[in-house]
């Protein structure tokens, strides 16, 4: 046993696919004490905010600032301000004003906003600019000004007793506030979803219910396909003809179909995780049973087997001591490939609104079909959906790398 | 022959067999709900619904289909006798359109999509394998690896990537459906272009999806044949060796065949989810929109539609495979 | 000097293993055959006897390779040979090869008819399938074999169908020489005996000239070749004819070979049977001097001090052991009285 252990993990797959889903299931364990709270409360109230840092502006207003003199800081804030569209607008204007503009490179900032400034004047009419389109402009004017001209902002309030406007404070443009004297920093490193739920957060969680439902799949159909495999292999006789007869049967029906039948009959306020995960299993014997038959077969006739039924043993201490020892290797393969397509199935049915109902826990499939219903992928909302799609794809990477290592160690002929 | 004819008999007798029991299935699941499965479907399918008239119109309907004042066994052979009329009951969602109908406009597209596109999935992941097994060291190191996480990624995965790249990044296919939707389907090479285009994305994202599995199974295979004692017995007798490697791959090729039958119902699975992905107008969409929609009869449809057509592809592949490798005809006389 | 069919001068082919060690399997190798003779080669599984027999064909490939020594067919020396010269012009008409495993020797989905048209068409692209047939089909007749064995695929056939198709196809280009590794070992008596007509037969009736017919089996080699060679970690230890090693057996070795194995003859019961102790050296790093010295009985430390040459007696005879002949024969005959 120590022995095989030794071997299995001498196998550089097997290491490699047992360190990535460690490193998953690490994860799993420690983000949400570094990040704790519900996975599924929406803290957002917009869809899809995307990843990055979130600061309060309101808490920065007042927290407290130091100076800061940085040569290209008028620059970089025109270059967030501007966008390429905007950009592509202004020399349009240019061009329709009769400015020559044909020296003029829009990347080059500096150029554009001097010709901008030389030429651009609200109260030339260009013959055809409807007003929606003049009045862009004149936004866009005002904002670039604002950026660039004047050097403070100021921040009002209302004064409740008397209705006026007094002056709270002023912004500088040199002014900078720490990060850390502002209380509310909100850090989302893959955005929040359409319900404007932290992603990172229901990712790590969905991880564990996804996880969790293939491993309770895996091991109810390796638990019933090994002992009907057992049955069928070792009692043999009609025993046999009628478990094989479900089994060729149910090898040809796809499961998929199956699954998705079943969970079509049951309402969804029934449908857990806990109960997709054991219809998971309860449609996915037929191959555990199969092998692990065949496999009893070529055993029963075997010297030791014989002999521990001469001496009188019981068929559970015969199946316990001559047989699963035999098979084991075998059934632990059935079983990691059981996991992997567990995870597989929850996350179809669930795209197919099939899946478990979907208040309670988040899992991976859920995740995705929410991105795919709120067209997460034709809005370029990619956080929502591709991580989605690699953490499955790792998981069952890793689960398919453990399987080819064992596989390996236990059928030399694959050696290198 | 008496080999041949004693396989295909055994093969047709668990064909009927399973047909039936698919039958049974489709017909018992829904009824096995607890409680009226009519008021069920109805309370699903008028949610929303305020009138009570509709409610109670749809489920006299549903009742008279689904025949339930009748005995079960009564039931079962109505429907049965209604299927073989090709008649599957009225869609819900698309009233008053046939089931048939539905299922008749979508079947064409999906046979025209997943057959093609798992057939050169196999065939490409049998020549990765088969390469990979003769080459080994850097070409098998590096691409097996490589195999091994592209059949671990789930089909709607790979298809939603493809979609983003190819379609909404690069603009160079169309994001959805079957073909342009400002168009009606006719034989005009305007028409049949659009056809392509909208063909490409969903086509290899099955064909990717399929490679993987196949060609780590043919991997295995090969380096098993290449081993065998046949392989150095024709080396000593003078045959070159690329004429043997003719010999391996033709041998570890033609189980493929049987591992293509048993991995059909899987991969047709996961094919008609990437046709979700895609709006394809083909049966996954159909049944997707039969689930969000509650028609439990198109549902009910769509499901055994699919399962026929895993099990007549098994069935053919299997009597094929019965032809093709002398093998089986050995193992029938013993 | 008579005509030698088969010449082998100090053959030496190792095994390169995953870990790049090198394992001389057969060391330092020689051995004739004239015209119309037979040779077996006979040993302890492990012995290299069947690497022997691989490597006397001239073609190699991983793990096995080729270090030095010559093999010359005919006057024609082919280790000289590049490999795809030697796969077309020497392996199946100059020399050729029955396996240990017959079983699974033919490729199981191909018809023997196509498979015999590959071993042909291998050696000349140009001939003629029509032809091919006809000749297959006549040489199967005067062999014994059914011409609907061609039209078969190899499961259909019964193991000793199976081994004597193979003998057929293996000598289809009427080779010099025939090397047989255990044709028979794996086979009831009946189809045993049928392989070994069919052996004689190809020699009698001059589609082979020489044959090496290798077996774990000394007594066996009595029955079918004229000379016997004893093979022990790589290396010839005795040589002679059949009955000279049946009888006489000079090498510790080769007397024990003789002697662990029951001869249903009269007078054998109640003899004594020996088991040869111990295991044969590990090849990776072979003993310095007697590699036999470890499991003889007759040790002395003089057999350990360096690698003992062979040595010809009895005129044609040769051994590989530092005790004198006339040494052995005397605690031989001390030993059995």
């Amino acid at each position: 046993m120590k022995n095989t252990i030794r071997q299995v993990f001498h196998s550089p797959k097997f290491v490699v696919g047992f360190c990535i889903f460690m490193a998953i299931l690490l994860t799993m364990l420690v983000y949400p004490f570094i990040n704790p709270g519900d996975p599924l409360k929406m803290i957002g109230l917009g869809t899809f905010a995307e990843p990055g840092t979130y600061v309060s502006m309101y808490d920065s207003v007042g927290a407290p600032f130091s100076t800061f003199k940085i040569p290209d800081a008028d620059v970089k804030r025109l270059d967030k301000l501007l966008t390429q569209e905007d950009r592509a607008k202004m020399r349009e204007w240019l061009e329709l004003a009769q400015v020559d503009v044909s020296e003029l490179d829009v990347g080059d900032m500096d150029s554009l906003l001097a010709m901008w400034k030389q030429h651009y004047d609200p109260e030339i009419r260009i013959p055809g600019m409807i007003k929606a389109v003049r009045n862009y402009y004149i936004r866009l004017n005002n904002s670039i000004l604002s950026a660039s001209v004047s050097d403070t902002l100021k921040v009002t309030d209302t004064d409740e007793a008397t209705g006026e406007t007094i002056e709270k404070t002023k912004i500088s443009k040199t002014d900078y506030v720490n990060v850390d004297d502002v209380a509310n920093v909100i850090s989302l490193p893959l955005g929040t979803d359409n319900f404007g739920r932290d992603t990172l957060k229901q990712l790590v969680a969905a991880c564990g219910v996804s996880i969790s439902i293939g491993l309770i799949a895996g091991a109810v159909a390796t638990a019933l396909g090994l002992l009907l495999g057992l049955l069928a292999g070792y009692l043999g006789g009609w025993v046999d003809d009628f478990i094989m007869f479900f089994t060729n049967i149910f090898t040809v029906i796809p499961s998929f179909v199956l699954l998705i039948l079943i969970n079509y009959s049951i309402n969804q306020d029934q449908r857990g995780a806990g109960t997709v995960a054991l219809v998971i299993g309860l449609t996915s014997w037929v191959w555990t049973t199969r092998s692990v038959r065949s496999q009893v077969i070529s055993l029963r006739n075997r010297d030791h087997v014989n002999l521990s039924r001469l001496s009188g043993h019981s068929l559970p201490r015969i199946i316990l001591t001559d047989i699963l020892p035999y098979i084991a290797s075998y059934v632990m393969m059935a079983f990691i490939l059981q996991v992997s397509s567990g995870i597989l199935a929850e996350a179809q049915l669930s795209l197919l609104g099939l899946g478990p109902k979907t208040t309670e826990v988040p899992t991976l499939g859920l995740m995705m079909n929410w991105a795919m219903l709120y067209s997460a992928h034709l809005n370029g909302s990619w956080w929502a959906y591709f991580p989605v799609i690699l953490v499955i794809a790792l998981i069952s990477f890793s689960l398919n790398l453990m399987n080819t290592g064992l596989d390996q160690v236990f059928n030399p002929t694959l050696r290198e | 022959m008496k080999g041949y004819r004693k396989y295909f008999g055994k093969k047709l007798f668990w064909f009927g067999i399973t047909f039936i029991a698919a039958l049974l299935l489709n017909f018992t699941l829904p009824r096995l709900m607890p409680g009226d499965p009519v008021s069920m479907i109805v309370s699903k399918q008028a949610q929303g619904l305020t009138e009570a008239s509709a409610v109670k119109a749809i489920y006299d309907n549903y009742a008279k289909e689904f025949g339930t004042s009748k005995p079960m066994i009564e039931q079962f052979f109505t429907y049965v006798g209604n299927l073989f009329k090709g008649d599957m009951g009225t869609s819900f969602s698309q009233y008053p359109r046939k089931v048939a109908d539905i299922i008749g406009s979508a079947v064409g597209w999906t046979l025209g999509l997943q057959l093609p596109a798992i057939i050169m999935g196999w065939l490409l992941g049998n020549i990765l394998g088969a390469l990979a097994a003769y080459v080994r060291k850097g070409f098998d190191k590096v691409l097996m690896p490589m195999t091994l996480f592209f059949s671990s990624v789930p089909a709607f995965g790979m298809a939603v990537t493809l979609l983003v790249i190819f379609s909404i990044t690069l603009k160079v296919t169309p994001v959805a459906g079957g073909y342009g939707y400002d168009m009606i389907p006719n034989f005009s090479w305007n028409f049949i272009n659009s056809v392509l285009q909208h063909y490409q994305l969903p086509f290899w994202s099955i064909v990717i999806i399929s490679i993987g599995g196949q060609a780590i199974g043919m991997r295995s295979m090969s380096i098993y044949e290449l081993n065998a004692d046949y392989v150095k017995y024709a080396r000593f007798l003078g045959i070159k060796d690329r004429k043997i490697v003719g010999y391996v791959f033709r041998n570890a090729m033609l189980p493929q065949v049987t591992g293509l039958a048993l991995s059909l119902g899987t991969m047709v699975g996961g094919a008609l989810v990437a046709e979700i992905i895609f709006s394809y107008p083909g049966l996954g969409t159909t049944m997707y929109q039969g689930i969000k929609m509650m028609d439990y009869p198109l549902i009910s449809g769509t499901t055994l539609i699919i399962t026929v057509m895993v099990l007549v592809a098994t069935f053919v592949l299997d009597i094929v495979y019965g032809f093709i490798d002398p093998r089986v005809k050995a193992a029938q006389f013993e | 000097m008579s005509n030698k069919v088969l010449e082998v001068r100090g053959l030496t082919t190792k095994y390169v293993t995953r870990f790049r060690e090198n394992i001389y399997a057969v060391d330092n190798v020689s051995l004739s055959i004239e015209e119309g003779k037979s040779l077996g080669i006979a040993g302890e599984s492990g012995c290299g006897k069947s690497t022997l027999a691989l490597s006397l064909m001239g073609y190699y490939f991983a793990p096995l390779h080729y270090t030095s020594g010559e093999i010359i067919i005919d006057g024609k020396n082919i280790s000289g040979m590049k490999p795809d010269e030697v796969r077309k012009n020497v392996l199946g008409n100059e020399i050729a090869y029955i396996p240990q495993a017959a079983m699974n020797a033919l490729n199981p989905t191909r018809r023997i008819r196509r498979f015999v048209e590959d071993v042909i068409l291998a050696h000349d692209p140009k001939a003629n399938k029509k032809q091919i047939s006809e000749m297959a089909e006549a040489r199967f007749a005067e062999l014994g074999l059914p011409a609907s064995v061609l039209d078969r695929h190899p499961v259909e056939l019964s193991g000793g169908m199976k081994q004597r198709t193979v003998i057929a196809i293996s000598t289809i280009l009427k080779p010099k020489v025939l090397i047989a590794d255990e044709p028979s070992s794996a086979l009831d008596v009946t189809s045993q005996k049928m392989v070994i007509k069919m052996l004689r037969d190809l020699m009698e009736k001059g589609y082979i000239r020489a044959m090496i017919f290798i077996t774990h089996e000394l007594p066996l080699l009595y029955n079918v070749t004229d000379d016997i060679m004893v093979m022990y970690a790589g290396q010839i230890v005795e040589q002679g004819t059949a009955k000279q090693m049946v009888f006489d057996p000079i090498h510790p070795y080769s007397r024990g070979l003789m002697r662990s194995i029951i001869v249903p003859e009269e007078g054998t019961r109640g003899h004594k049977l020996a088991a040869i102790p111990g295991t044969p050296p590990n090849l990776k790093n072979p003993p310095q001097g007697c590699r036999f010295a470890d499991r003889c009985q007759y040790v002395v430390p003089q057999c350990r001090v360096s690698a003992i040459p062979m040595i010809t007696f009895d005129n044609t005879r040769e051994y590989r052991c530092g005790h004198a002949v006339q040494h052995l024969r005397e605690v031989y005959s001390h030993d059995d009285a």
